[in-house]
């Protein structure tokens, strides 16, 4: 196990350069004026371009370019945001804990759910609950994150003037920017609890139902339909059978017996789905108006603010690289015939 | 004499117990006719929006590339034998997909006779944007997964049939794409060549080709294991001649099958980045672009409830989960079809 960990660990430098030489690939068909206008923060600078192209190799090979660009990324400059108006990293910075708290939030009540139904379906096959489940599964799975989230969005906080939009009420978000309440880890949630105030921690769960209710409903369908039938296989199997015989207690066999076996896909998926919950969460803060990575972004892309969406690249990379790490490590935790040489 | 034996015995794909097993499933009949009907109102888009085209003069520009005149716009669109409705439903210009626009008002206006679903924001007619979407839909869906399909089998065929450090190479390369979130990939391609939709289309399939590459190379894996094609290296059949002749034919089909029905989704991911701002611009026949029209009025609607435009954005995001669920539809019963265990 740890030889494998240790042999994983070592092969993400190469997924994240690989990652990153593709990322600097596509910035060459970018002249490199353009290139060049990625650290620009001033007009003085503006006036000249050619010394920021020399300093950066930008009229040099490919080679020599992405090794000063590497080296730069290293230093932490990647460039400045003219959406932002500060420099790339800055942003990221600020803004990761409430995209990493909108995650966060997400992702157990998908699990959670998706893992419950699917479970319950296999288990009462064909029975009414499992018909609503797999209509729920399709439906669920052909509802886009941003069409589920404009139709909440219209009905219980249009109509019904319920939860709210962005993280928090305008008046606390005023407060952590003026300093009357501290801002110790960034997620609304915690620093509410830290600061002694839990009726900030509320209005911050409040705020979070939204989202986590559309991204549960779209996400979980697919746990859900995978579950349900890798279940679906191990009840029919010859140890739950020899289980039953036994006499151990329905709820025994089929939570110890069946489903732990029964999990293992769902782990498999885990590594496509985390892409997907991304993605995922991009949406929901364009939507619920997040001041997140995703929102800014998004607004970045749309504006040929390059830099910012090429650091966003860079951090997706290393995010994405180390969930699939944490996933084939758990794999070998969910499924102990699988040995690691 | 080998030839005629191997017609003889195989039976027609209506009658083999794959496509059986697909006709009894109720929810992939569902799924079919809510297809079907798309497709009708895709091939007849301009007949449907005719009187939309006649009425408004933003939409001059389509007329004139159709060369018709506007007295006589109904008329010719909605007759099979001018040459016109052929021309409209076969060739449509390009200048056809933006939506004409009743008068310049920035505020909706609810269903009225003359626009029978109403007009969003700065008076594009919905009714027109929708059915001209449904074109839009399937031309992004079927052009996107076919690109993709066509990178999928050379990547694939390549790992499978060369084998070796290619195919350790190809599935390396499958690994970080499909573990890269699409979006992030797509909004790269817009901040460096501009959004729009010929930007977001080509993103989305060099996006999607891993998935098909790993599948077809599992495929080929497992047909090359086979009998048969022992049986052809045996009689002295070059490697080239055994892929074209016994393994490529017998690998591609289920793929190919399993490939189309992605189209839903790739449609969906091509509505969502319209949405975000990414793909179609403002005014082009595309429902997520129409989608995004709603959200200015939920949050910007303080002085009304939202219900007050309900028409604006109720419409196109119905219209995009339906579609999709069409196609997940089918493509669930094509998939429980081909594996029958499940």
């Amino acid at each position: 196990m740890t030889t494998f960990i240790v042999r994983r660990l070592l092969q993400l430098p190469i997924v994240l350069m690989a990652i990153s030489l593709l990322i600097f690939g596509m910035m060459q068909f970018l002249s490199p004026t353009q290139r060049a206008a990625a650290f620009v923060k001033s007009e003085q600078q503006a006036q000249h371009l050619d010394l920021v192209i020399r300093q950066y190799n930008l009229d040099k090979g490919f080679f020599v370019q992405y090794g000063t660009w590497l080296k730069e990324v290293f230093k932490g400059n990647l460039g400045y945001s003219k959406t932002s108006h500060e420099p790339v990293l800055t942003t990221i910075r600020k803004r990761l804990p409430i995209s990493a708290e909108l995650a966060l939030a997400n992702f157990l009540p998908i699990m959670a759910f998706g893992i419950w139904m699917g479970t319950i379906a296999a288990i009462h096959r064909d029975r009414w609950i499992d018909q609503f489940v797999r209509v729920f599964a399709v439906v669920g799975w052909s509802l886009p994150t941003f069409v589920l989230g404009i139709w909440l969005l219209a009905v219980l906080y249009g109509h019904f003037k319920l939860f709210g939009i962005d993280r928090a009420p305008a008046d606390i978000l005023v407060a952590f920017a003026r300093g009357d309440l501290k801002a110790y880890t960034g997620f609304i949630t915690l620093d509410g609890l830290l600061n002694g105030r839990p009726d900030v921690t509320l209005a911050g769960l409040k705020h979070l139902f939204m989202p986590v209710l559309t991204m549960t409903v779209v996400a979980s369908a697919q746990i859900m339909r995978v579950l349900r039938s890798s279940m679906l296989d191990v009840l029919n199997s010859d140890y739950v059978r020899t289980a039953r015989a036994k006499g151990l207690p329905e709820r025994v066999v089929n939570l110890k017996h069946a489903r732990r076996n029964a999990i293992i896909p769902v782990v498999t998926l885990g590594g496509l789905m985390f892409a997907g919950l991304l993605n995922g969460i991009f949406f929901a803060e364009v939507i619920f108006n997040f001041a997140g990575l995703g929102q800014w972004s998004v607004a970045s892309a749309v504006q040929l603010d390059f830099p910012a969406v090429i650091g966003m690249a860079l951090l997706t990379g290393v995010i994405v690289s180390i969930a699939n790490l944490v996933v084939d490590i758990l794999y070998g935790i969910v499924d102990p015939r699988i040995s690691f040489q | 004499m080998h030839d005629d034996l191997d017609t003889r015995e195989r039976e027609p794909w209506y009658r083999s117990k794959t496509f059986k097993r697909f006709r009894r499933n109720p929810l992939a009949i569902v799924g079919a006719v809510m297809l079907l009907g798309f497709v009708v109102v895709a091939l007849f888009a301009p007949a449907i929006t005719a009187p939309q085209l006649a009425e408004s003069r933003t939409a001059r520009p389509c007329l004139r590339d159709l060369g018709v005149k506007r007295t006589e716009v109904v008329s010719a669109l909605r007759n099979p034998l001018n040459k016109i409705f052929w021309k409209a439903v076969l060739t449509p210009p390009e200048s056809c997909y933006s939506i004409p626009r009743a008068s310049y008002s920035p505020l909706p206006k609810p269903p009225s006779e003359k626009h029978p679903l109403g007009l969003s924001g700065n008076s594009y007619d919905i009714l027109y944007g929708l059915v001209w979407g449904t074109r839009t839909a399937f031309y992004v869906g079927f052009l996107v997964v076919g690109i993709s399909l066509m990178i999928g089998i050379v990547m694939g065929g390549m790992a499978g049939f060369v084998g070796g450090w290619v195919d350790n190479f190809i599935m390396r390369v499958t690994d970080v794409m499909l573990s890269f979130p699409g979006l992030v990939f797509v909004m790269i391609v817009a901040s460096i060549f501009g959004s729009g939709l010929t930007q977001v289309m080509l993103a989305l399939a060099v996006i999607g080709w891993a998935g098909y590459a790993r599948l077809f190379r599992g495929d080929i894996l497992k047909t090359k294991a086979q009998d048969f094609v022992d049986a052809a290296r045996a009689l002295g059949a070059s490697p080239l001649r055994i892929f074209w002749k016994h393994v490529f034919p017998n690998a591609i089909g289920t793929l190919v099958i399993l490939a189309s029905m992605d189209i839903g989704s790739v449609v969906l991911s091509a509505a969502g980045l319209s949405f975000l701002g990414l793909g179609a611009p403002v005014g082009y026949a595309d429902w997520g672009q129409m989608t995004s029209f709603a959200r200015g009025y939920i949050l910007g609607t303080a002085q009304g409830s939202p219900f007050d435009f309900w028409y604006v954005w109720i419409y196109p995001s119905l219209m995009i989960v339906l579609f999709v669920l069409a196609w997940n539809l089918l493509g669930d019963a094509v998939r429980d079809a081909l594996d029958p265990k499940s």
